[in-house]
């Protein structure tokens, strides 16, 4: 990009980025301690703090927030870690790796629909073995999903956070070149799983730091995937606390934004702790690693989270399957393996609240990301340009937003849409898509623009002296797989969202996501199914068409130009 | 003609080259030799406008008798063909070649001169391949071609010859110096081979380390 004034656009950007995030937690700062003019209050007092340490609902889910937000990511990154150590390099194994995209592609709330319908009472998993082996008629009265205990989130919480545990470590492995370790370990005579444990995962752990954080900080604030399938009275505490500031009684909001601010530190003591605790376990284990035993009873931890992580691929996959059944079901009762009629009179009867929830979803998410996308260049442009390598203020400054959560300064950022009169529009719903799909769509991004071999728009412009249409048509057209695989990650991000939608939007804006979670409880399975599985096909597509385009793209070009241009038929090319 | 006065290279008070010159006559070809680090390509930065900063550089360069050294690396009319060919993959050959002529040639005329140049590669069926079906010989030749059809006052060659296998070499080399003689504009040639040099037929130039 012949930009000019890099420092310039630098701040620009830089301003863009932060002043959403200031915006929000200052908006949520300040109500907890009490100064709200909107509900005319302009003293500060602690009084909201003191109502939420005495608040009991407060403390059960915070209870079940840390359980559910510290376990689901140990054993998220226990069974990546063992899943790579076990298959890295095996033929099977590049199957699963194919997988991985499309799993990391649909959203969360399809998942945890597709778990649902799996796991509960009624679900397939009982149908499976009823009444042969269980002896049930009907569907027992036992809590298997929504658990007190949040056992049900957690295993929904691993099933989407370990797919992109590996996916990240996969990208990384080239970073320690781990085939040559192996090779030279496997030449001592150590075992595979103990090369892994004592040489590559202590080297692979500093690089994937940053994308277990934002693992945790995912699992200690969700609130769709909690809502679907996590406890509920108490739930954790980003669900309470959503459900606090929409309590229809205003004066609940200082408690809930008391609570919000207390999330965010919980969120930093946590990644704190796990900070500690790896230093502690890289001592405890130091002198194990060169004790010299070639295999150890440890390693049948990873043994033991291979089985887990199979089990849970497959329930993810089996959990996908269940949503085009229950849309193509008429009768389906409950011992039955499979429905006992078939019909397509769901999807014709929800045709036109789908059709409605599809447009939305498919302009917010394809203009979010289209934005983001061009963003992601200026970006990445400027920091290119400014040769400063090591600690870009984007490359912090775009974390900030996944690492905070979105329960808290949304509803922050929410009272300056109200000020500035966005407040329930498509442009306010697509402006807070933005802040979450730029950090993705600009991460996977980095790689491939900054490796771009800068030579080839040199040569084009000397050759033929246009920047800008060298630029787009030189670059950005050569950086083509690289810039629809970060479109494909940003589309899928943007169909996920939910509390950015149901804050901006004000509920006046209906996407898949948010009507798939609103009813997910409802009961109505054949509907919720339909929906849960358009949510999940359009990223999907979005992502085989980002694979399947590019290596296409110019031949068809080609083909087409040929037919169409009269220049060219003019000189025939055989003569 | 191209005339390079008093040419002197620093890098931190360490002097590389110091007041080199060279005239190169239309049509000819100057080859210029030396040890790596000696600064060969940043002389080729100089004339083509794009030195990196941390280097110092001075010297007065003449495209017939027009000061260009002040201008920017746009306005130079320089032509540079480095060690890939830099062919746009996403782009047939002949739009690989058609990209290069002057906008004011018209649409037609740009093809027919497209054409031409793909009839003196030799590939004239190969119009609509991409650049990754070719061999790397024809690829070295069609971008040779596409930087002549951009018209360049004259042309620096960044060890074009280096990647391409010996037998090929041969042939590339009277290629491009037969073509440069049809174009007859001055070239600069910098190169580790000698026979790249003596293949040339014209004067070398000789750096060595500078005290």
């Amino acid at each position: 990009m012949p930009l000019k004034s890099v420092r310039f656009i630098t701040w620009l950007v830089a301003l863009f980025l932060a002043i959403p995030v200031l915006v929000g937690l200052v908006g949520t700062l300040l109500p907890a301690f009490h100064y709200f003019p909107p509900l005319g209050e302009y003293h500060f007092s602690l009084t909201s703090w003191e109502q939420l340490f005495q608040n009991n609902e407060f403390y059960t889910s915070l209870k079940l927030t840390l359980i559910t937000g510290i376990i689901a990511p140990i054993i998220a990154l226990w069974i990546a870690l063992s899943l790579l150590a076990w298959g890295y390099q095996r033929a099977f194994f590049e199957k699963i790796e194919k997988l991985l995209a499309p799993i990391l592609a649909i959203p969360h709330a399809a998942i945890a629909i597709g778990l649902l319908f799996l796991l509960s009472p009624s679900g397939w998993l009982m149908r499976l073995f009823s009444p042969w082996l269980t002896g049930f008629d009907r569907p027992p009265n036992w809590i298997t999903v929504q658990d007190p205990y949040g056992v049900s989130l957690i295993f929904a919480l691993v099933m989407k956070e370990m797919p992109y545990l590996l996916f990240i470590m996969l990208a990384s492995l080239h970073a320690i070149d781990a085939r040559k370790s192996l090779e030279v370990c496997q030449t001592l005579g150590y075992k595979r799983l103990t090369i892994w444990r004592k040489v590559l995962i202590p080297q692979l752990y500093p690089i994937i730091r940053m994308p277990i954080f934002i693992v945790i900080a995912f699992s200690l604030t969700v609130v769709d995937l909690a809502i679907v399938i996590g406890p509920n009275t108490p739930s954790t505490l980003a669900v309470t606390l959503f459900h606090w500031f929409n309590d229809p009684a205003l004066s609940t909001r200082f408690i809930a934004s008391a609570g919000a601010i207390a999330l965010v530190i919980i969120i930093a003591l946590v990644m704190l702790g796990w900070e500690l605790a790896h230093c502690l376990f890289t001592r405890l284990t130091k002198a194990e690693r060169s004790n010299g035993k070639r295999a150890g009873l440890t390693d049948y931890f990873l043994r033991l989270g291979v089985v887990l992580g199979l089990i849970t691929l497959s329930s993810a996959f089996i959990s996908l399957i269940i949503l085009p059944i229950w849309s193509l079901t008429r009768r389906w009762r409950f011992p039955d393996v499979l429905p006992s009629s078939w019909t397509l009179s769901n999807i014709e009867r929800a045709y036109p609240v789908l059709l409605e929830l599809s447009s939305n979803t498919l302009i917010i998410a394809l203009v979010a990301t289209l934005i983001a996308c061009l963003m992601s260049a200026l970006m990445l442009e400027t920091k290119r340009l400014t040769k400063q390598t090591k600690n870009h203020p984007f490359d912090w400054l775009i974390y900030v937003p996944i690492l905070l959560p979105q329960i808290g300064f949304l509803f922050g950022l929410h009272v300056l849409l109200i000020q500035i009169n966005l407040n329930g529009t498509l442009t306010a719903i697509i402006a807070l898509h933005l802040m979450y799909v730029l950090p993705y769509v600009y991460l996977s991004l980095k790689g491939p623009y900054l490796a771009y071999q800068e030579d080839y728009l040199m040569q084009a412009n000397r050759l033929n002296n246009r920047p800008w249409f060298n630029y787009f048509f030189i670059k950005l057209a050569m950086l083509k797989p690289a810039l629809l695989t970060a479109f494909a990650i940003g589309f899928s991000v943007s169909i996920a969202q939910y509390l950015p939608t149901l804050i901006a939007g004000e509920g006046r804006y209906g996407t898949l996501t948010t009507e798939a979670v609103a009813q997910a409880a409802s009961g109505d399975r054949k509907q919720v199914g339909s929906m849960a599985l358009l949510q999940a096909f359009f990223p999907v597509f979005v992502f085989w068409l980002a694979h399947a385009l590019p290596p296409r793209w110019t031949k068809w070009r080609l083909a087409i130009y040929l037919r169409v241009k009269k220049c060219y038929k003019q000189i025939p090319t055989n003569s | 003609m191209l005339i390079i006065k008093n040419f002197s290279l620093s890098l931190a008070h360490k002097t590389l080259i110091k007041e080199l010159n060279v005239q190169i006559d239309d049509g000819q070809v100057v080859s210029l030799m030396g040890p790596s680090g000696i600064g060969k390509s940043s002389l080729l930065n100089f004339l083509s406008g794009t030195l990196s900063p941390g280097l110092n550089a001075q010297g007065e360069v003449f495209l017939n008798d027009v000061a260009i050294h002040n201008k920017t690396a746009q306005e130079r009319r320089v032509g540079l063909l480095q060690q890939t060919p830099l062919l746009f993959p996403h782009m047939s050959i002949l739009e690989n070649l058609s990209f290069a002529i002057p906008a004011k040639v018209k649409k037609c005329d740009r093809l027919e001169r497209a054409y031409q140049a793909l009839e003196r590669v030799g590939i004239k069926d190969k119009a609509n391949a991409t650049p990754e079906q070719l061999s790397g010989g024809q690829q070295a030749r069609v971008a040779l071609q596409r930087t002549l059809l951009s018209e360049p006052g004259f042309l620096l060659l960044d060890e074009p010859f280096s990647k391409l296998d010996p037998a090929l070499r041969r042939e590339v080399r009277a290629f491009v110096l037969a073509e440069i003689r049809k174009a007859n504009i001055p070239a600069l040639l910098v190169t580790h081979d000698a026979e790249d040099a003596k293949a040339m037929e014209g004067k070398c130039v000789d750096l060595v380390a500078a005290e």
